[in-house]
């Protein structure tokens, strides 16, 4: 909201620096910031059009005569809203506009001697439709920039926060500014008599309209507004339309108080306020069809709907040149009815703004007689007729502030002498009692101001938050919980940190496309509103999100891709927090390096093995040493380079390689793995959930490791070589060694050979240990005859010899 | 007397021969033609039998001392010749130690996570516990429950993602987390809650899906001041001791007092600037006194308890701290600016 000072200044005497008044605004709760009204610019005067006349020789001017009531100018213009008998302002020779200085120009054959002016070119909007008329009423000869307080005026534009509905006006910034600088707001009323003699016929028929009433105003004359009303309008941000409508615009910004004029010759029958039928169809003055509801509030007539109640007025009875008789309503509606149908139909009036922050419905009658008086003044109407129905009326609530309150809340000792001096600053009647105050709510702050700590919130922002001196206090210890599973995920992060993978934040919302290109069925669960299509499916795996990642490195020619996220997935009843790696390309994009007999490359590739190693590391590093991997089956991996992680039989993860016909879809390196972690579940209950199929719950539960004996025996080592056939698992042998011999404490893999017959060979390399006693020799190999017939036995193994 | 000079001149030879000697064969070799079973000092010990007894002593004597001078020097020698044989030999497989290095390169941290983790520890420091909540919430806990009911203008404030579930919304700011807190656990309550949420905002500055870390302090006698207070603390931990604070009265539907709390602009230092939009102040978060309606809504008794509660966007203060100059930066997830970030 737009104010300028000089309105402000006629509702409190202040000749504070519009600055400080600024500064203390945002200090006490009203964002403010604070502009000068244009700059003065020299060689500005007012003047009178006397002739206007279609450029002969060049389309689209206008040859025109101007006068200052001395001197006649000659003018050449391009603003097709030039007329007769308006008071524009002209830039002489000599002024500066917009960094160009005006001299005479030839247009054709004519030459103009300046320039009429728009306020764009005044520097006071970004863009105008033609030039300002200041209307017939505005003196002429005069320095137009002292005429406009160009440089002089400052406006105020204040952002109010929701509950300060009070503040939308002049009124009410002047009273929030006397009570800043304890001043005395000052109150003009109008002067009107109604007449009685044609009371018009209103009926409220809804609940909602707190307050109606409407003044019938005969024999208007729709003209311009005077130059009076206009400047400050335009001062206001805001455009003259004609008296009738000015005025009511200019009460709404002076008072807060929204009015709407109807012309009264096209209201057919009586008024009612009321319900909206469902289905009624209703045009608007921003022409648009609006199908209403119920639950909306609008003025009709017998026939038809006249306005959206509190919101917008209809095309159909719009005051215009030709209108003779207004009907001048002033209401109060209900804020959340207003907000509910603003919101459905999308429309935001100043009118419905007010509405919905709520509007001070006892001064309804003051703001709408100093509407009549205007209207009285400036278009010559005379008020005939009346009716007013106030069906609920406000009671002011009284609300009491104990001083311990206040200290308990601030931790401040603010007495109640000082809260009552406070309050009634704010036009809050206010008394003192023993323990405190007791104030009554005046009608502007009934939204407000309901409860005891809205008080505390008064006074404490008048007395000013920020002086209030800090307090150090001590976290109660009985409130202290280990953040576990923070230190659990901080952890994870650091791992991959440190182990080259680089951390990447997406959206948790994605396309469905990413998930056909994929051959995954799309999530359920989707954003309704969503502002992009490719950004409204709740993702439930982090691989579709890290895949993009790929595939925005690739566009800059960033091929060795390693990342990873810990981020959520969403299912139907949960969410998962998942850690989820990417990596494609090499780890280390390397050299070769050949010297004599030595030589060695630093490139290396990811691949499946060091993937592998990567997550199990992980793994390990939380103490999850034994886990298990299975072949995994899922539409975008190769099924034969990808697998399921389980601990404890838990699946708790995948990873694998892309399948080749995937990534050639998706364009996308064939060496590209991905793989993802099920970390937590996140219950949206209030109960955790604790189910088993995740590594922090498995993490919690898993036993602290205890001291082990150092072996007191040295090993004796074995070096073992079976034929097995080629799809033979090497982790079922090794498993199968330690499970079938006690005594091998220690399986290490060290050479795999494909035989070529469909066999293959595997060594290994077995420890023997006894816990009490050195193993001979001949111990030994019986040991390992023992195993190898066990092996023989229960696997499709045979000792190679 | 003439095997004394014999001797000395043997002295001076040999003596002069090693000098010249560079390899250890050639050491070998000389070594044997000195002190050999045939070499020239056994020699002149065998014909010390031919030598009058009177001088036998001296000149055994004699020999055996130049005999122990020529083994002290071979060894000598021996070990310079291979130090410099090892030394070449090292020499020879020197390393270009400017070659690149063959390990995993360590990985970056994403700035706004990390930014995340330094502002949820040093409130962990202070004592406040981490709580977490979904991100797909019920619509009573991200807004009835926190004082902002239906038809009301404050839920403008927040322009809200919905989701294909009835009663539920994308979260608009981890404030729920209070809520879900409030409702399982009695007071004393300090919890901090970082998390990710989700606004409608289309536009530059904005990001659809952002972080937010909320605070909640419930206690008896938990005041403004105090609140003044932590956050002071927690201003001056992030941005330096002597960052200017401000509280501007404002509002916010689940607290009551409201603040926005202001720092001096760390870019312009308060003389004003494009960031500040020249106020010489940047609004760095939101806070105030938990509204009673809040505290009604978890049952909490409200003439016991107080309590405040704070939240803040990450990612507004990972910008300002790293000076990155446009949020959708952040989300890009391109590696070269990933990178720059690495071990901050
Ligand atoms: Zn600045």
């Amino acid at each position: 909201m737009k104010v300028p000072y000089s309105w402000i200044k006629e509702f409190v005497d202040i000749e504070e620096d519009p600055n400080i008044v600024a500064e203390r605004l945002n200090e006490t709760g009203l964002e403010t910031t604070v502009e000068k009204f244009g700059e003065y610019i020299p060689n500005l005067i007012t003047v009178r059009i006397t002739s206007v006349k279609k450029h002969p020789e060049k389309d689209k001017l206008f040859v025109c005569e101007a006068t200052d009531g001395q001197k006649t100018y000659q003018i050449i213009t391009g603003a097709d809203n030039v007329k007769e008998n308006q008071v524009v302002i002209l830039a002489k020779e000599g002024a500066v506009i917009k960094g160009q200085e005006i001299k005479p120009v030839k247009f054709g054959s004519f030459e103009s001697e300046g320039m009429f002016l728009s306020l764009e070119e005044l520097g006071l909007e970004d863009e105008s439709e033609g030039i300002l008329l200041l209307g017939e009423d505005a003196p002429i000869g005069v320095d137009a920039s002292k005429l406009l307080n160009l440089g002089e005026d400052y406006i105020f534009e204040v952002e109010i926060t929701p509950n300060r509905g009070d503040a939308l006006s002049v009124k009410g910034l002047a009273r929030e500014i006397a009570a800043i600088f304890n001043k005395k707001r000052k109150e003009i009323n109008p002067n009107v008599s109604i007449g009685k003699e044609k009371n018009p016929q209103i009926s409220v028929e809804t609940e909602k309209v707190n307050r109606y009433r409407g003044i019938v105003i005969e024999n208007v004359e729709v003209k311009d507004s005077p130059f009076e009303i206009k400047l400050k309008l335009i001062k206001s941000g805001q455009k003259p339309i004609n008296n009738v409508v000015d005025i009511t615009n200019y009460i709404l910004l002076q008072e807060g108080q929204p009015l709407h004029a109807f012309d009264l010759d096209k209201i057919e029958g009586q008024i009612h306020v009321r319900n909206a039928k469902e289905g009624e169809v209703f045009v608007a003055l921003d022409g648009n069809e609006y199908n209403l509801k119920e639950t909306d509030i609008v003025i009709a007539d017998d026939k038809k709907v006249l306005a959206l109640g509190g919101i917008i007025g209809g095309e159909n009875s719009k005051v215009d040149e030709n209108t003779k008789h207004v009907l001048l309503e002033a209401a109060h509606f209900e804020p959340s009815a207003i907000r509910k149908t603003a919101k459905r139909l999308g429309i935001n009036t100043e009118s419905s703004y007010r509405f919905e922050r709520g509007v001070d419905i006892e001064s309804l009658p003051l703001a709408q007689d100093k509407a009549v008086e205007l209207i009285e003044k400036i278009a010559s109407g005379k008020p005939v007729g009346e009716k007013e129905i106030y069906q609920n009326v406000y009671t002011p609530k009284t609300i009491k502030l104990r001083e311990k309150t206040t200290k308990r809340v601030l931790g401040e000792n603010i007495p109640k002498e000082e809260a009552c001096e406070i309050l009634n600053r704010l036009e809050i009647p206010t008394q003192e009692v023993e323990d405190g105050t007791v104030s009554q709510i005046p009608a502007f702050r009934a939204y407000d101001l309901q409860r005891e700590i809205d008080l505390v919130e008064e006074v404490g922002r008048l007395k000013g938050l920020n002086n209030l001196e800090e307090t150090y206090p001590a976290v109660p210890t009985l409130s202290y919980e280990k953040p576990e599973w923070y230190m659990f995920e901080q952890k994870t992060r650091q791992f991959f940190l440190d182990n080259g993978l680089n951390e990447v934040l997406t959206y948790t919302f994605v396309g469905e496309e990413i998930y056909n290109k994929l051959g995954l069925t799309p999530p359920n669960l989707r954003i309704v509103n969503y502002i992009l299509k490719s950004q409204s499916v709740m993702r439930d795996n982090l691989t579709v999100s890290l895949i993009d990642v790929l595939k925005e490195n690739l566009r800059h020619q960033t091929k060795d891709v390693a990342v990873f996220e810990i981020s959520s997935a969403f299912f139907d009843d949960l969410e998962e927090i998942r850690a989820g790696i990417l990596v494609s390309g090499k780890i280390i994009d390397g050299y070769r390096y050949t010297k004599e007999k030595t030589t060695f490359s630093t490139d290396l590739q990811w691949d499946f093995l060091k993937v592998k190693g990567l997550l199990l590391s992980y793994l390990a590093s939380l103490g999850f040493k034994d886990a298990e991997l299975q072949s995994a089956d899922l539409p975008f991996l190769n099924r034969y380079e990808s697998a399921d992680i389980f601990i404890d039989g838990k699946n708790v993860g995948f990873f694998g390689k892309v399948h080749p016909k995937k990534a050639e879809e998706l364009k996308i390196p064939k060496n590209t793995y991905v793989g993802e972690l099920k970390l937590k579940p996140v219950s949206r209950e209030l109960q955790p959930l604790e189910k088993e199929d995740y590594l922090f719950t498995l993490y919690k539960r898993r036993k602290t490791p205890a001291f082990q004996p150092l072996p007191k025996f040295p090993p004796v080592k074995r070096d073992l070589a079976f034929e097995v056939p080629e799809d033979f698992e090497v982790g079922k042998l090794i498993h199968e060694i330690k499970n079938s011999c006690k005594f091998a404490k220690k399986v290490k893999l060290f050479d795999v050979y494909y035989l070529g017959n469909g066999k293959k060979s595997v060594a290994v390399s077995v420890e023997f240990n006894a816990d009490d006693r050195n193993l001979s020799d001949e111990e030994v190999n019986s040991i390992v005859e023992e195993l190898i017939k066990e092996l023989e036995e229960r696997l499709d193994v045979k000792l190679r010899t | 007397m003439e095997l004394k000079k014999e001797l000395e001149a043997l002295k001076g030879d040999y003596e002069k021969k090693f000098e010249e000697i560079n390899n250890l064969q050639e050491l070998q070799k000389l070594k044997a033609e000195l002190l050999g079973k045939k070499g020239k000092i056994t020699q002149v010990l065998k014909n010390l039998k031919n030598v009058p007894p009177e001088e036998r002593k001296e000149i055994g004597k004699l020999a055996n001392q130049i005999k122990q001078f020529f083994e002290d020097l071979i060894k000598a020698k021996e070990q310079s010749i291979k130090d410099k044989l090892l030394e070449e030999e090292l020499k020879k497989s020197q390393i270009d130690i400017t070659l690149p290095p063959f390990w995993i390169e360590a990985g970056a941290p994403h700035v706004v996570k990390e930014t995340l983790k330094e502002i949820t520890d040093i409130f962990v420091t202070m004592g406040f516990s981490v709580a977490e909540g979904p991100e797909v919430e019920r619509e009573e806990y991200n807004f009835d429950m926190l004082n902002i009911p239906k038809d009301h203008p404050a839920r403008d404030m927040q322009d809200t993602f919905f989701i294909n579930k009835e009663g539920y919304v994308l979260r608009t700011h981890t404030s729920p987390v209070q809520i879900r807190t409030m409702l399982t656990k009695k007071p004393p309550i300090a919890i901090v809650a970082p998390g990710r949420v989700y606004r409608k905002d289309a536009d530059p500055t904005h990001s659809p899906m952002f972080h937010q870390i909320e605070g909640l302090f419930v206690d008896e006698n938990v005041t403004f001041k105090d609140l003044k207070g932590i956050l002071k603390k927690f201003l001056e931990t992030v941005f330096g001791e002597n960052i200017s604070i401000r509280l501007r009265p404002s509002y916010f539907p689940f607290t009551e007092p409201s603040v926005e709390v202001d720092i001096g602009c760390t870019v312009c230092g308060g003389e004003g600037c494009r960031v500040c939009k020249s106020t010489g102040w940047l609004e760095i978060l939101g806070a105030g006194m938990v509204d009673p309606n809040v505290f009604e809504a978890v049952g909490i008794d409200t003439e016991k308890y107080t309590g405040f509660a704070f939240g803040l966007g990450i990612e507004r203060i990972a910008m300002l701290k790293y000076r990155i100059p446009d949020i959708r930066l952040l989300f890009t997830n391109d590696l070269r600016f990933n990178t720059q970030f690495k071990g901050i």
